[in-house]
């Protein structure tokens, strides 16, 4: 089986409102693909940031996959919270981006997003805070229903991911 | 036969500057982490820089110049080292405060690499322990640094980030295209395949 490492770190986030985030993570594969060693999901420290415009996390991933198919080659997934001084928690944003294909270091910028709701949510929670999420959150990695869903754009999350590939050439893989 | 599967790392470079606006006299400790598979056969897991002064100019950076050379051996990729520096700061009473903690991976392609590291420091997590921490003049700290270099069981940290540290890496690998691992893309017109790959992995050519 070819077999695919993904090390590298989840490094921060920046451009959304307020700068004391966190960020929940996870990976997505396809059927042919198994996790031999490492975490498949996790969630960052929270930061809050002395005097940047960004938060940092310094979150380390490593993953090693083996697959027997190169479909639904995996693809990791956030959802980046924001925790106020009473520790309350609150969702910024949705995003996701696939893993790189070519071997490498790769410095990604993902940009995220969150439901938006009617003009008198919005206004609630402006005033209170809250605000709708997904019920269901495999649509931030799915595009089959998202259609009739409103959006309105977050900040990115900043990955630096790196990518080593094994025995692909040895079954035709050109990578 | 073991030594049919080993690839060696050898990392070499610097820890350069630092950038805390805020501090003066700081130090610098470094150690490596690494996974269960990995080895190092040459240099130094751990180490401590001099106490440096910021320049007094506007660029306000600590410089280090501080050098890193160490060589790992492995049989899997998983674990891949890190480094985790922690830079520690004497405070007006001359107490060592610590400053921030930082980590990244030793980059995974071959070549020279300048990484930015965000430094952190814990916070208290009640506001009794902020209290008296603040009556004590110690600040909370990590019992083992390493910890900054696990995934796992970071949800109950709160940190504050402040400041950044610059490494320099010089990386070369040796063994590792013998072994079936891809770690730079490619072309169709130059493959990178020596005659020998996957020969270690299929079982059957040799043994």
């Amino acid at each position: 089986m070819a077999e695919v490492h993904v090390i590298g770190q989840i490094v921060g986030a920046s451009g959304f409102p307020d700068h004391s985030l966190f960020c929940k993570w996870g990976i997505n594969t396809g059927g042919a693909w198994k996790i031999l060693a490492g975490l498949r999901e996790g969630q960052t420290q929270v930061d809050n940031p002395q005097n940047h415009e960004a938060a940092f996390f310094g979150h380390p991933i490593d993953i090693h996959f083996a697959t027997k198919g190169i479909q639904g080659w995996p693809r990791i997934h956030f959802q980046v919270w924001h925790q106020d001084q009473f520790g309350r928690n609150e969702l910024y944003g949705y995003g996701f981006c696939h893993i790189p294909t070519s071997p490498g270091t790769h410095e990604i910028d993902c940009p995220t997003w969150r439901p938006t709701g009617s003009f008198m949510e919005t206004v609630s929670q402006h005033f209170l805070g809250g605000g709708p999420q997904l019920k269901n959150p495999d649509l931030i990695y799915s595009g089959a229903d998202r259609y009739r869903l409103h959006t309105i754009a977050m900040g990115k999350v900043h990955l630096r991911l790196g990518v080593i590939l094994r025995n692909f050439d040895k079954f035709g893989i050109e990578c | 036969m073991a030594s049919s599967s080993v690839f060696l790392l050898m990392v070499s470079g610097q820890i350069e500057t630092a950038e805390f606006p805020e501090y003066d006299n700081i130090y610098c400790r470094y150690c490596f982490t690494h996974g269960p598979d990995w080895l190092i056969t040459s240099g130094l897991e751990e180490g401590i820089t001099q106490i440096t002064k910021k320049s007094r100019d506007e660029r306000q950076m600590f410089v280090w110049n501080f050098p890193l050379d160490v060589t790992f051996k492995s049989t899997n990729c998983y674990g891949w080292p890190q480094i985790v520096v922690h830079a520690y700061g004497l405070d007006s009473f001359g107490t060592d405060v610590v400053r921030g903690y930082g980590v990244t991976h030793v980059p995974i392609t071959p070549g020279r690499h300048t990484i930015r590291v965000p430094m952190f420091v814990p916070e208290s997590s009640s506001l009794l322990q902020k209290v008296t921490s603040w009556f004590l003049g110690r600040r909370p700290e990590y019992v083992d640094p390493r910890v900054v270099a696990q995934g796992e069981g970071r949800e109950v940290t709160r940190v504050k980030s402040q400041g950044f540290l610059t490494i320099s890496f010089n990386v070369l690998m040796k063994d590792m295209k013998k072994l079936g691992y891809d770690i730079q893309p490619s072309d169709v017109l130059n493959p990178i395949m020596p005659e020998n790959v996957g020969m270690a992995t299929t079982g059957m050519s040799e043994a």
